[in-house]
């Protein structure tokens, strides 16, 4: 058997993977050349970022690694969709690598960014189940590597959490995929053959059953209630770009990831019966999420532990629009992560430019007081990121990235699941608005003090804002990619 | 041209004081404000007259297009809006809120009353349903800082709290209405709020009713209407007298605005379902309103509690479905404007000069300490009990009179009217009350005299610009009713 591959699709991906091999390389041939690792992840990085984007034109199908006609299947889809998510990705964590500082990312912390890169790239484009998983776990394994790297008790025990979380969810995830090979007789994603397992009961069952495990195994990864408890310790114990990773660049792959799960389901939607069980697995992890991730985030003092569980609740909002199974559901859920991972990657670089390198104490809300008039860059980065989290204008973007996840759920008519957005939506305002509001007034005296070094998180949060306000003007220009 | 003029002069204006030019001075920042509002106002009120139109596509995957156009319906608002904006701005020079301790910047503040003052325009002229809503979130932040940082000083907790529940309510009731604006685009299939009263004609009646119910009690916070009211009263007594007058004058007028564009124009079957219960709600508001107003001690909020009572009536004349309940609703809504905003002004007035407005402590005669200002008081405490000659009478006489001939639902409306109607009288008593406090008074003492100085200046010039307003609709109540006749003929006509 023979597989046709186009390598120059492939080059998202591919790059990462060789500027990661060439780090080494070079490692091992001139050891004290410290800035070589750096530049070289940051020129990878941008390199596969720059091949993504003739995807990003919807003109004809973007296919490769097929196996040859008649059933010909292809296991590599680069759509506008997945090139618009591994663009996000690849860039949110060159922006992890510049929060690292160049000076202190080693060779071993620019190694495992770049293959988490190349992991998450890969999982958005897979569509069948084997490059699917390997990509998942690329994407995910690093990143508790970089958690427990330095160390420090605290962040080994958060790497631990996540390790036991992450071998969990891998098992279901297996679980999930060994089940599907099953149901469908398939080893790819792909609607017809989900279509045609839908018409015997029996498959169905196993078919919904293998796609519930594969969604509790990527809640996981989504950091959705009730597969969350890691995301608080980690966040918080593990180094602040790191975190950032988790918030930014590994939320897109897992949502990715996601979205290759449940596209086959377009197919059987309109089927009688439908996919009930899907939808209900999908509305009982969004609604916990929003609504425990908010309350939770709005009882919070210590701003990234604030964050980790607004993550949480954002976590709901992507899956949100999913519960309509459509594809505007689909497209509203990239939205969103792209835009949550847009502003959270803003907020962590903020916290990071405003505490500096040892930010481990003192970040309770109450060192943001008078932030905007001690620290007007940090400070209105930061405001911004909060308003676009929140979906207040100014931040238009996030208001049209709610708007968009709400539309498909109530274009499918599930009531009770919007009732919950408008009750999280509010909720959400509060939380975001308590941290936005300390910000204003008078600095204090026991502020704490505007650290040296850090052009570098103040340049991430900067481009991020940039971008943030650029797509609050013209949404369009984001919204654009994906359809 | 003129539209474009009359969001960007305000808006750009108003962010780059908020951001770039936090720092700068109070004096200069006051008089850039008051160029950008003027210009605003100006290009306002010329695009109210030449009736421009704007109309882009904006994002295109949801549909939403750049569409802003004014026709008689918001033709009145703009311009209330317009001079509201002036006189707020203005009224800068007299009230200095970044002046007290742990205030923000004057720059902040005037930018902040601009950029309430941008969405509040925006919301008015938009034409789409969805940018209407984003319009109407504009107003949020800036808001909330208005009442957060410069309200009352005495009390941060209270400032926080105040603005807190702002935010909060208004943006549970937006959200409801937007997942109504969903609903409604999503079955309409279009956003356009010109094209949506004919493509949502076709909509099953159970689709109707769900649709008028969702939008209509999430703009009902806005309203407010009674039992969704209890963020007002906190808002006003909290906020500054320029936050007071836009909160009273243009932010619950977003409420009744978006009422007659969103649920009566395009679910009028849907909205004639569920107008009993708001009719009912809308008349325990006017009574409730006015036996708080009754024995309420703080002035400001008492001025608060009367704005609930007002718009009880204004939602009255909404239920009644008819061509005649429209015209009252809109000129009541305009009227009412004018009238709180002059109160506020007064009553902010006094309190700066007093310190509080309790009215259990006794002070001298405003009538002989200050008797411009006394005048006003009077004038405007007339207007609000709906002295014929006076604004407030129009709106709420034909209220009464839209609410006693409704389209449909005639027993429940008319029990409604009856009730309204003693309401008004509860307005009399109120209204006597305050002035025999404030404006009869007490004796005055040698020294009383410093302590409330009569208005001159500027205070003056907006106490006289809002008060020959009330004076020329009382008059003239057709100076409104010929701009709206012909849109609300179309809206009525068109629900046939």
């Amino acid at each position: 058997m023979t597989l046709q591959i186009s390598w120059a699709l492939l080059l998202p991906a591919l790059i990462p993977v060789a500027a990661m091999l060439l780090v080494l390389v070079v490692d091992a041939v001139v050891p004290r050349a410290s800035l070589a690792a750096p530049v070289i992840g940051a020129l990878g990085l941008l390199g596969g970022a720059v091949a993504a984007v003739p995807g990003l034109d919807a003109g004809d199908p973007r296919l490769t690694l097929c196996t040859p006609a008649p059933d010909g299947r292809c296991m590599w889809d680069g759509s506008p969709l997945a090139s618009t998510l591994q663009i996000a990705a690849l860039l949110a964590t060159l922006g992890v690598l510049a929060l690292m500082s160049w000076r202190k990312a080693g060779v071993v912390d620019v190694v495992m960014l770049l293959a988490s890169a190349s992991g998450a790239v890969a999982v958005v484009a897979a569509t069948d189940l084997g490059t699917w998983l390997i990509a998942l776990e690329l994407a995910t394994l690093p990143v508790i590597a970089l958690v427990a790297w330095r160390d420090r008790r605290a962040a080994a025990h958060g790497a631990l959490t996540l390790l036991t979380t992450s071998l969990v969810s891998f098992g279901l995830l297996v679980l999930g995929a060994a089940l599907w090979v099953t149901a469908t007789g398939d080893p790819t994603l792909t609607g017809p053959s989900l279509a045609t397992a839908w018409a015997v009961p029996e498959q169905r069952v196993l078919a919904s059953l293998a796609t519930v495990v594969l969604i509790a195994g990527l809640a996981f990864k989504i950091s959705a209630v009730p597969f969350h408890a890691w995301t608080p310790t980690t966040l918080t114990s593990g180094p602040l770009p790191i975190s950032a990773l988790l918030a930014s660049a590994s939320k897109i792959a897992a949502v990715g990831a996601l979205l290759v799960v449940l596209a086959p389901y377009e197919s059987v939607l309109d089927l009688s019966p439908g996919p009930h069980t899907v939808v209900a697995a999908l509305v009982i992890v969004t609604v916990a999420s929003m609504l425990t991730g908010t309350v939770m985030a709005l009882r919070q003092t210590e701003v990234v532990r604030l964050l980790a569980w607004s993550t949480i609740a954002q976590a709901g909002w992507v899956l949100l629009p999913l519960t309509a199974l459509s594809v505007a559901g689909r497209q509203a859920a990239a939205i969103y992560v792209l835009v949550y991972a847009v502003a959270s990657l803003v907020a962590f670089a903020a916290v990071r430019a405003i505490h500096g390198q040892h930010v481990e104490d003192g970040r309770e809300l109450t060192a943001y007081k008078g932030l905007l008039r001690r620290d007007p860059i940090a400070g209105g980065t930061l405001a911004v990121a909060l308003l676009v989290l929140a979906g207040l204008p100014p931040g238009i973007i996030g208001l049209v990235a709610k708007v968009m996840t709400i539309r498909p759920v109530v274009d499918a008519g599930l009531w009770p699941v919007a009732v919950v957005a408008v009750v999280a939506a509010v909720l959400g305002i509060a939380v975001y608005v308590r941290w936005f509001a300390v910000m204003f007034g008078d600095p204090d005296a026991s502020a704490p003090k505007r650290p040296g070094r850090r052009r570098a998180s103040v340049a991430v949060a900067v481009a991020g804002t940039a971008v943030l306000v650029v797509t609050s003007v013209l949404p369009q220009v984001l919204l654009g990619l994906v359809s | 041209m003129a539209l474009i003029l009359m969001l960007l002069a305000p808006g750009a204006v108003g962010l780059w004081l908020v951001t770039g030019g936090r720092a700068l001075a109070p004096a200069t920042a006051r008089v850039v404000a008051l160029v950008a509002a003027a210009i605003g106002g100006g290009a306002a009120v010329v695009a109210s007259v030449m009736r421009p139109v704007i109309d882009r596509a904006w994002i295109t995957d949801l549909g939403v297009r750049w569409h802003f156009e004014i026709d008689g319906i918001s033709a009145p608002l703009i311009v209330l809006t317009a001079v509201i904006g002036i006189l707020v701005v203005g009224h800068a020079w007299v009230e200095r809120p970044w002046e007290s301790p742990g205030a923000g910047s004057a720059a902040t503040y005037l930018g902040s009353l601009l950029l309430v003052i941008t969405g509040a325009l925006a919301a008015f002229a938009a034409r789409d349903a969805v940018l209407f809503f984003i319009a109407f979130e504009v107003v949020l932040v800036p808001m909330w800082v208005l009442i957060g940082r410069y309200g009352d000083p005495h009390s941060a907790a209270k400032r926080a709290d105040a603005s807190a529940r702002f935010i909060l309510y208004t943006a549970i009731g937006s959200t409801l209405m937007l997942v109504g604006i969903l609903l409604l685009v999503a079955r309409a299939g279009t956003a356009d709020l010109g094209a949506l009263p004919r493509a949502a004609a076709g909509l099953g009646s159970g689709e109707q009713v769900l649709i008028a119910l969702l939008l209509t009690i999430g703009l009902a916070v806005k309203v407010p209407v009674f039992p969704l009211h209890t963020w007002l009263p906190a808002a006003h007594t909290t906020a500054p007298t320029a936050g007071s007058v836009l909160l009273a004058a243009v932010l619950l007028k977003l409420g009744t605005y978006g009422l007659v564009r969103l649920p009566v124009a395009t679910v009028p079957d849907g909205f004639g379902r569920i107008a009993p219960v708001l009719a009912i709600a809308g008349a325990i508001g006017v009574i409730w309103g006015g036996l708080i107003c009754l024995v309420e001690r703080d002035l400001k909020r008492l001025i608060a509690f009367s704005s609930v009572a007002h718009m009880g009536f204004v939602v009255l004349a909404l239920t009644s479905g008819s061509e005649i309940g429209l015209q009252a609703a809109l000129l009541g809504n305009i009227a009412h404007g004018v009238i709180s905003a002059l109160l506020f002004v007064i009553v902010g007035g006094l309190k700066q000069r007093w310190g509080s407005v309790d009215l259990a402590v006794v002070r001298p005669a405003l009538r002989e300490v200050s008797p411009r200002l006394g005048f006003a008081l009077v004038l405007g405490l007339a207007a609000g009990l709906g002295l014929p000659g006076l604004a407030g009478f129009w709106g709420e006489f034909l209220a009464l009179v839209a609410a006693w001939n409704p389209v449909h639902h005639t027993g429940i409306l008319r029990t409604c009217a009856v009730i309204a109607a003693v309401g008004a009288a509860l307005a009399a008593a109120y209204a006597l009350r305050v002035a025999r406090i404030v404006w009869v008074g007490d004796e005055v003492t040698a020294d009383a005299v410093d302590q409330a100085a009569d208005t001159r200046g500027i205070e003056l010039a907006v106490i006289a610009t809002l008060a020959v307003a009330v004076v020329a609709i009382g008059v003239g109540p057709f100076l409104v009713l010929d701009v709206t006749a012909d849109a609300v003929a179309t809206l009525v006509g068109g629900a046939r």
